[in-house]
Formats: structure tokens, C-alpha cells, sequence
């Protein structure tokens, strides 16, 4: 049963410890200078990009990456 | 000689079979016999022109705090629900420290709207492990209970406040890993993680600082014991709940546990979002994986006053910061203030739809009541003003006790949500029973169900749907000798009239602890609820006996009657 074949769906990944938008960019989309990289990432993954920023003084300060989250990268894919 | 005897019903015996005319009887806390019975028992249930059916198992609640004070989680018991899950979205009430109560009640404020008075003046803390809080919980139950450990709590135990700052330590995901194993051990049904709900601060919850190796640990303490795996996606986007599928088909197959991600809706504004969602559960299905989406009955409804943040503001950070951190008398005064009107109203100009249709359900004063019962456009016309400004304006007036209402949200798609009901892949659930208390009603789902799609639209067989409910459910959920009505199965039963069976309207009452209130559903048409053997709830007697159990584990609290046997 295992071996059945999935469709193919929206690229994504999980963030590796300490990631950034600058460090997904640079591993992820190597093609792209980095702040290309980083501002398709925003646009593709709203859901991080737009969370309420954490408090001054927390280790996640500034980087709204969590570790459990899913990044897409690449854009939605066109409705088939 | 029986102990109870259901007579003339038809036993819709939750297989999906069409049902068929017979008693059933009831020894200790078993069904002894089904068929014509000519024997007499102490007790008799008349079910003529009734329907019997096993008890309906609600895999979806947050009756984690309302069991500490009601035992029945009422009035889930009166509308035939014999069996709940509690603990869901990464939130239990154990394993629990002293010192970090006050923060998990925090969270359940937030996430669940159970109100923080409820807590302080209805719960006495005497537990702190999860095997304590299932004794404490014992005590006058009267519904089964089959609680989830959230992961969130877990690693508020393990780790402190480094759980809302970091991911763990292989140390730390080790001592995560026994403090779940001790959980299962103790009863629990599976483990509970989100990736969407937020504290009481407005940060994210313990679970979503947890990375993939952690939960991946977690998952292999579940494959030891075959036990389930629940998660609330990102349900507001399809490819967001298809990654996180994805992930929990990868640890379904590989540990060989089941999963369920809960709520799976239908937008109104893209009702084809979901059958993307399901072409891939099937895939995942095809490949051996469990991935059961739990979609809820009832269409989505919101009630709110202006006392309590809702999930209605949640989008508009002022409205919400307001409602959230503000005093009643802060939040009166900001909306007092024209600048404030003039820019709260501005703020929320983009759902120009919406206000218009909102009914006003509620007020407190004399003058307000010849509005009540109206849309906020008729309310406007006759003020003058715009919807937004009648309902500040009123609320204001009220001291933020003008109630509103807004209806038929979304979920509302009755060929779409019933094409996903009968769906064989899709689990019936989401009901969120306990919760959201002041925002709206979360009882009479199975009362929907039937009285909606199975007798008004006719679009589900009344079979199918009991089947849905009952051993599907138990299924799913490995809780064995529950969800079908044969000899030797446990005695959880729901007599209800398949004519008249329904929820309830909606009702604000004052019932829960600290004088709080919340919005309720009475049952209609059910006649009797048997839990274990006993009738513990019945429309003519009300509330009556406990004799409720905690599954997985144990098939009944009770051991005289188990000696009875």
C-alpha cells in the first residue's frame, strides 16, 4: 500500500534550528540573491510573515519563524 | 431477570444495517439480548416508535474544566452523547504544576473562552499528575470520558518557561516522552498538539515551539501503545492543511498509530477548498496512512457582546486588543469616545456584508428591547447611524450586555457538508462541546445531524448517519465493546423519536461556576440515555445515574458490576 504514488503538491519545508528568512532563502532558493529569496518567502507564506511580532526581550524577537511551522517554497500552484 | 429492558423500539444497531423491530436487555452494565424478550426486568423503557441506537461518541470537546463540576458535561449527556473527548488543540488540565495553573487557565481563556472566574471559583486543585486528575474527574461521572493529553501541558512540565521559547533538548524530549508514557498508562487516549492557537498574550502556544524531531518522539510513545495522534492545522488554507496531513500520514505509517485533524470546514467563499483537502486523505488513505479529517454538522454561528473578546474581532487587532486586555469600564470608554467610534468603525469597513445581517438577541435596559429580535440595518435605519455604529452605540448603552448574532457564518453548505458527512474517510466531529462558551452553542451536533440531513433533506441515511456517530467513531478510536448494540457490547444506549429528534434553540444561561454564563442547546426528541447499563439521563426523569468510565482503558468504573457479570 505504501508504495502507492502521491500528486504532486505545494513544495514546502521545515524550518532547521535558528532558521531565518535569510537562511530558508539561501538553502532553499540558491538561485535568487538573498533578499529576493526572502521576499518571495513573505509573499508565499503570509501565515509567518504576518504574525503579531513576540515581545522585546524573547528569544524569538524579530524572527517570527517558528519551529514548528510549514514554509511553502514555492507559489500556489496553478488550479489544474 | 434483567436489569433493564428497552421494549418495541427499532434497534438501529450502529453497523450501517437497516434497522429492524426488537427489545433489548441489559444485565449488569451489558446488553445481555436482543430480540423478543418475554422475561421482565426492575426497570422498562417503552421505545415504541422510537429509535434505539448505541450512545454517540463526540471525538472533538473541551470538557476538560466543566468535568471538575459536572460530571454529565451537560447537556452533551441529554442529547444521547455517552462518550467524549476532551483535551483537544494541545490542552489538557494534566499533567499539571501548581505553578503553572494560573498560565494553562490563561490559555484555555483564550483558546476555549472558559472564563477565568469559572476556574477560580469552581475548580479546587488537587491534581497535578494526569493519573490524579482522572481520579479527581471519577467522581460523579456520568458520561465516559476518553480524554487526550495536550503536548502543550507535556512540555509546560518538562520544560517551564523555556516550552514558549525554544524546541527541546534531546534530553528534555526524552522526559517528554516518559511523562506521555505515564499518561497512556494512566488512561489517557492519545496526545493533542496545535499549530494555530495562540495564549493569552497573543503568543503562540507551548506545542508550536516544538520541532519535527519532537513531535516525531512523541508520535513513537503513541505507536507503542497504538493510541491516537490529534492536531488543529492551519484550517483556514487548503495547502497549509495539506502539509500537515502530509506530515501526520508520514507518522501514521510509520508508527502505525491513527491521526485526526480537526476542524476540516467548508469556506463559503470557496466551497470546492475542501475537495482538494480530500483527494489527498484518500491518497494518503490508498498508501495505509490514517489521516481522518473531523467535520462538524452544524453550520457556524457567532454570538457576542462586547464584554468578552470574540472570535468575530480577531482580525481587526484593535477591536480585539480592546476586548482582550481591556476593563469593562476601558472598554466602554473607548467606545464611548467619538474619535473611537469614528476609527473602530473605519477599522472594520470591509466586512460592509456582514454587520448589516447581525441580529441584535439580547439587552439589558427597557428602551433597547423593541430592537431586539432585529438586523442591525433596521436598527441603523431607525437610529440613523450605520450597523456598526448602532451596535457600539447599544452596546455602550448596555454596559456591553447587548448580545448579537451572527448567523449561518459558513459551514453552511448543506450538498457540500453532507457529501462530507457520508464521506467513508471523514470522521463526524469538531463539535468543540464545552467550549467557546460565550460565543456559542456547541451541543445538539448529533440533534442536527438527524434532524437536519436525515429527516428534513433526506440527503443521509438515519442508519448511516447513527453509524457515523457510534461505531465508526469507536473505531477510529480503538475504544473497544462500544458503538454497536449487540450481546456482550457495554449497555450505552440513546432512545430518541427519529420524528422529532433536533437541537434545541440557542439560550443564554447562567450555569456555570462564578455566576458565568454561557450559550446552551436543550436536546429534543430524545427519550433515554443509558451510559454503562444505567439510564443516566431520561426526558421525563432529567439527570440520574453516574455511572460514566474513563476509555480507553477500562471498560467501567464500576466493579460491582463488573462482579455482577
Amino acid at each position: 500500500m505504501s508504495d502507492t504514488i502521491l500528486s504532486v503538491v505545494r513544495k514546502s519545508i521545515r524550518p532547521q534550528a535558528g532558521d531565518s528568512w535569510a537562511t530558508i532563502a539561501e538553502r532553499e532558493l540558491p538561485k535568487l540573491k538573498t533578499e529576493d529569496g526572502v521576499s518571495s518567502l513573505q509573499s508565499w507564506n503570509l501565515h509567518v510573515y504576518m504574525r503579531a511580532p513576540a515581545p522585546e526581550g524573547s528569544p524569538r524577537a524579530g524572527n517570527p519563524i517558528l519551529p514548528s511551522d510549514v514554509i511553502f517554497i514555492e507559489p500556489p500552484m496553478a488550479a489544474a | 431477570m434483567y436489569d433493564l429492558i428497552i421494549r418495541n423500539g427499532t434497534v438501529v444497531d450502529g453497523s450501517g444495517l437497516p434497522g429492524y423491530q426488537a427489545d433489548v436487555a441489559v444485565k449488569g452494565n451489558r446488553i445481555a439480548k436482543i430480540g423478543k424478550i418475554a422475561e421482565t426486568a426492575d426497570k422498562e423503557v417503552d421505545a415504541a416508535g422510537k429509535v434505539v441506537a448505541p450512545g454517540f461518541i463526540d471525538p472533538h470537546t473541551h470538557f476538560d474544566a466543566q468535568l471538575l463540576w459536572d460530571g454529565a458535561a451537560k447537556p452533551a449527556l441529554s442529547h444521547g452523547v455517552t462518550t467524549i473527548v476532551p483535551g483537544n488543540c494541545s490542552l489538557s488540565l494534566a499533567p499539571l504544576k501548581a505553578d503553572h495553573r494560573m498560565r494553562l487557565v490563561g490559555m484555555f481563556n483564550q483558546i476555549e473562552e472558559m472564563p477565568y472566574k469559572a476556574f477560580r471559583e469552581g475548580v479546587v486543585w488537587d491534581w497535578e499528575t494526569f493519573s490524579e486528575y482522572i481520579t479527581r474527574i471519577r467522581k460523579g461521572l456520568a458520561i465516559n470520558v476518553a480524554p487526550l493529553v495536550g503536548h502543550s501541558v507535556i512540555r509546560l512540565w518538562v520544560m517551564n518557561d523555556a516550552a514558549t521559547e525554544r524546541t527541546a533538548t534531546d534530553a528534555e524530549i526524552a522526559e517528554m516522552q516518559d511523562v506521555l508514557r505515564e499518561c497512556l498508562d494512566a488512561g489517557a487516549a492519545g496526545l493533542s498538539t496545535s499549530y494555530v492557537d495562540m495564549d493569552e498574550t497573543l503568543q503562540p502556544v507551548p506545542s508550536r515551539y516544538a520541532d519535527a524531531r519532537e513531535v516525531d518522539a512523541l508520535a513513537a510513545v503513541l505507536g507503542e501503545y497504538g493510541r491516537m495522534l490529534q492536531i488543529v492545522p492551519e484550517f483556514y488554507e487548503p495547502d497549509l492543511t495539506i502539509a500537515r496531513l502530509d506530515q501526520l500520514a508520514e507518522m501514521s505509517i510509520k508508527y502505525q498509530i491513527p491521526t485526526t485533524f480537526s476542524p476540516l470546514f467548508v469556506n463559503s467563499d470557496n466551497v470546492d477548498a475542501v475537495d482538494k483537502v480530500m483527494n489527498r486523505v484518500d491518497e494518503q488513505f490508498a498508501r495505509g496512512a490514517r489521516v481522518w479529517p473531523q467535520v462538524q454538522t452544524r453550520p457556524i454561528d457567532i454570538s457576542f457582546s462586547f464584554a468578552v473578546p470574540s472570535l468575530l474581532f480577531i482580525r481587526y487587532p484593535n477591536w480585539y486588543r480592546i476586548m482582550r486586555f481591556g476593563t469593562p469600564e476601558e472598554i466602554k470608554a473607548h467606545f464611548a469616545d467619538p474619535e473611537n467610534r469614528k476609527a473602530r468603525a473605519a477599522e472594520v469597513a470591509d466586512a460592509k456584508d456582514l454587520w448589516p445581517r447581525l441580529v441584535l438577541r439580547q439587552v439589558k435596559t427597557d428602551a433597547n428591547q423593541k430592537y431586539v429580535g432585529k438586523t442591525l440595518a433596521g436598527i441603523a435605519a431607525e437610529r440613523g447611524v450605520t450597523p456598526v455604529e448602532a451596535m457600539i452605540d447599544i452596546s455602550v448603552e448596555e454596559d456591553l450586555e447587548a448580545h448579537f448574532l451572527a448567523a449561518d457564518m459558513g459551514h453552511n453548505n448543506d450538498d457540500k457538508v453532507v457529501s462530507l458527512l457520508k464521506h467513508p474517510r471523514v470522521h463526524i466531529g469538531a463539535s468543540d462541546g464545552g467550549a467557546h462558551i460565550l460565543s456559542f452553542s456547541t451541543y445538539g451536533d448529533t440533534g442536527y445531524l438527524f434532524g437536519h440531513f436525515v429527516r428534513n433533506l433526506k440527503t443521509m441515511r438515519l442508519e448511516d448517519a447513527v453509524k457515523k456517530v457510534t461505531s465508526d467513531t469507536a473505531s477510529i478510536w480503538g475504544i473497544p465493546e462500544r458503538g454497536l448494540l449487540q450481546p456482550g457490547y457495554i449497555a450505552d444506549i440513546a432512545v430518541f423519536d427519529p420524528q422529532t429528534v433536533d437541537r434545541g434553540v440557542e439560550k443564554f444561561v447562567q450555569d456555570v461556576p462564578g455566576d458565568g454564563s454561557r450559550y446552551v442547546r436543550d436536546s429534543r426528541g430524545v427519550d433515554t440515555v443509558i451510559v454503562s447499563g444505567g439510564i443516566a439521563w431520561s426526558a421525563k426523569g432529567g439527570y440520574q445515574e453516574a455511572r460514566g468510565a474513563v476509555l480507553p482503558g477500562e471498560t467501567s468504573r464500576q466493579p460491582e458490576l463488573v462482579a455482577a457479570e
